[in-house]
């Protein structure tokens, strides 16, 4: 019976919140401190949370470096932000190097934006609006995912 | 009458996160997991449990409160537990923080102290099955300070033995060490960063302190080439003295990488490094910890108490979305013989078009800590979609060995299908067999030997409700074993029956 009796309340408490994004900040791949509001984009950001052991998040990483160059007239940043630990942060910058990133990639090695966002998991994908709203969340990434989250930036756009 | 306070605690936190305001936030996230079951190769040990995990976050400006209530119940009464597992009071601006309570820190690289978090993991204990977080927290305090040239960090904590559950008492058990500790790093320039640690720690019912120092720098060199070190050792050891009856650990890197191409070599000697009664540093293993479920099981543990070892990857990303990786890694520990571990890995993907992509495996390992002689194993992994956001996984995995001490010949095999009928839902089915001699005996038989292959079937579902709500379902059998995620390695113990998980933000 209190088994039944939670997992009710569980479900009776489901809701959906849209949240605003804080402005956090995190060094670069340089060392340099910097924060959301310095490199978000004029109408979306979109953040992408990985990690170099993270397998789907190599598959997905080239998908967002050509959506990056797609995008890049229409105001829209990407950002990638690893979790890698400190004893790993050293082969963050030539994995991705190699994988031909441009757009800004920041470190947070104690997970502590991730938490603060509420991720669960990488990959994670957030889109933010102008608002500094999280309009989007996509967890986890398999193949042909990509049209989704690219169809769902153009909504954005023409919204 | 407490467990009904606590699910009113429970929902009313979540009815709360609607009243989020731009100025002040209340959110968090919640995961329940319900499992409905019995104890593998017997069939009426009721393993119906019910555990459920609640992060509380609340902002104010630069002040932060942060909460992890978790809950577990059982048929054994004298089992369930509810309780506050953590608390944390911070404040943070923008070149400093402290926190109060219950947080994670590293020293350099793991080599002197590692605390981590798995998110969404859920560990059980081996021994009465108790479910809890899995993450190794410090409880005290934690200064951080920086800007552009230089951070410093300040800690005195706890230190915690995971493998005991968070009901286990006393708590003075369960939080052994005390650990008091200042890092330094400075940045001199684009290119060289340097810094130094000292750590003292207090051994149970001692008052006594042992101490440690570290060095630690990272040196970027022309031509992409990245250079990076740590060295750490008990100060009553002889610095650099790489000898048998000192305590000390070396960490060192090079990193290089030219367009699509990339490449590691990294260097590890541990000796006597495992510290405090609650092992709270963890050295870099320099194992390639592998996604895949053969060779995961199948990861090296590196031992503190005396090993070396290196370990060489090289990548390269064609165009196209093709990649190609190689591994090598060569560990060596004398502790009570000389056991050597090695291990050569391949992986290339291929990419036949926007909507078919193939990936394979070929993995080759002496493992005599484990007494496992040629143990290859390889693994074919389809990906195909569709244009309507409908995909396809088959996973294809088989592992081979000799036993040192058995002439037969063990084998695994890991088969799944997966289909994905959107980015919200899917469905998969996971099938396992093994003639590893340790898990096909069935233990309630005694005396009697079974030897014949043990197969284990289970179906896994995953519904994503919305942004905020993920409800997963499995049913069947699960394998148990060793994994290993994010550098940090487990016991996953076997199951079977349906379980149910579900996982909430708001």
């Amino acid at each position: 019976m209190k088994y039944l009796l939670l997992l009710s309340l569980l479900f009776g408490g489901f809701n959906t919140v849209e949240n605003e994004i804080p402005n956090f900040r995190l060094k670069n791949l340089d060392n340099r401190t910097v924060s959301y509001n310095q490199i978000k984009g004029e109408n979306l950001t979109v953040i992408d949370f990985w990690a170099t052991w993270c397998k789907p998040c190599v598959k997905s990483i080239p998908e967002f470096v050509k959506m990056d160059k797609e995008f890049e007239d229409n105001e829209v940043q990407f950002i990638g932000i690893s979790i890698d630990g400190p004893r790993n942060k050293a082969k963050v910058k030539p994995f991705i190097k190699s994988l031909g990133v441009d757009y800004p990639v920041l470190r947070d090695t104690d997970s502590s934006v991730m938490a603060r966002l509420r991720v669960t998991a990488v990959p994670t994908l957030l889109i933010v609006n102008s608002d500094n709203e999280i309009v989007y969340f996509h967890e986890g990434y398999k193949t042909g995912e990509e049209v989704e989250i690219k169809n769902k930036i153009k909504e954005l756009l023409s919204e | 009458m407490k467990n009904i306070g606590i699910i009113s605690a429970v929902v009313a936190f979540g009815s709360l996160g609607v009243l989020e305001q731009a100025e002040a936030q209340l959110y968090g996230t919640n995961t329940f997991e319900f499992q409905y079951g019995n104890l593998p190769f017997e069939e009426d040990t009721d393993l119906t449990t019910s555990y459920n995990q609640l992060n509380l976050y609340y902002d104010s400006g630069k002040f932060s409160l942060y909460g992890k209530a978790e809950h577990f119940l059982t048929p054994i009464e004298e089992r369930d537990y509810f309780k506050f597992t953590q608390r944390r009071f911070q404040y943070q601006d923008d070149n400093f923080r402290i926190r109060l309570g219950n947080f994670y820190e590293t020293i350099g690289s793991g080599l002197l102290l590692r605390s981590y978090d798995i998110p969404g993991s859920i560990y059980e204990g081996e021994f009465e099955r108790t479910r809890y977080s899995f993450a190794r927290d410090l409880e005290g305090i934690a200064i951080n300070a920086n800007n552009d040239w230089a951070e410093i960090k300040l800690i005195r904590a706890e230190t915690v033995n995971n493998l005991l559950p968070p009901n286990f008492e006393p708590d003075s058990v369960r939080r052994p060490d005390l650990v008091e500790a200042v890092q330094a790093n400075f940045f001199l320039n684009d290119n060289i960063s340097a810094g130094a640690a000292f750590m003292r720690a207090n051994t149970p019912n001692s008052s006594e302190y042992v101490e440690y120092a570290s060095f630690m720098s990272t040196v970027q060199l022309p031509s992409n080439f990245q250079l990076f070190g740590e060295y750490a050792f008990n100060t009553e050891s002889t610095p650099f003295a790489f000898q048998r009856e000192q305590t000390y650990a070396l960490y060192a890197g090079l990193n290089y990488y030219i367009g699509s191409f990339g490449a590691s070599l990294e260097y590890k000697n541990y000796n006597d490094f495992s510290l405090g009664s609650s092992a709270f540093n963890d050295p870099p293993s320099l194992i390639k910890e592998h996604t895949y479920p053969v060779l995961n099981r199948s990861t090296h543990v590196p031992n503190p108490e005396n090993e070396k070892g290196i370990q060489f990857e090289a990548f390269y990303s064609f165009e196209g979305g093709h990649s190609l990786v190689a591994n090598y890694a060569y560990t060596v520990n004398e502790i009570s013989n000389r056991d050597v571990y090695q291990e050569y890995f391949v992986e290339g993907a291929y990419k036949v078009n926007d909507l078919l992509s193939v990936k394979s495996f070929l993995d080759f390992a002496i493992d005599e800590p484990t007494d496992q002689e040629n143990r290859i194993s390889v693994g074919l992994i389809t990906d195909k979609s569709f244009a309507d956001s409908k995909n396809i996984i088959l996973d294809l995995q088989y592992q081979t060995y000799d036993e040192t001490f058995q002439p037969k010949k063990i084998e695994n095999y890991f088969a799944s299908l997966s289909f994905g009928f959107n980015s919200a839902f899917n469905v998969s089915a996971i099938f396992e067999a093994s003639t590893q001699p340790g898990l096909v005996d069935n233990p309630t038989t005694f005396p009697e030997i079974e030897t014949d292959p043990r197969t284990w079937l289970g179906f896994n579902s995953l519904y994503r409700v919305n942004t905020s709500n993920t409800v997963s379902l499995f049913v069947g059998k699960r394998r148990g074993g060793p994994a290993c995620t994010s550098g940090i390695c487990y016991e996953i113990l076997d199951f079977e029956g349906a379980e149910l998980r579900i996982t909430t933000r708001f």
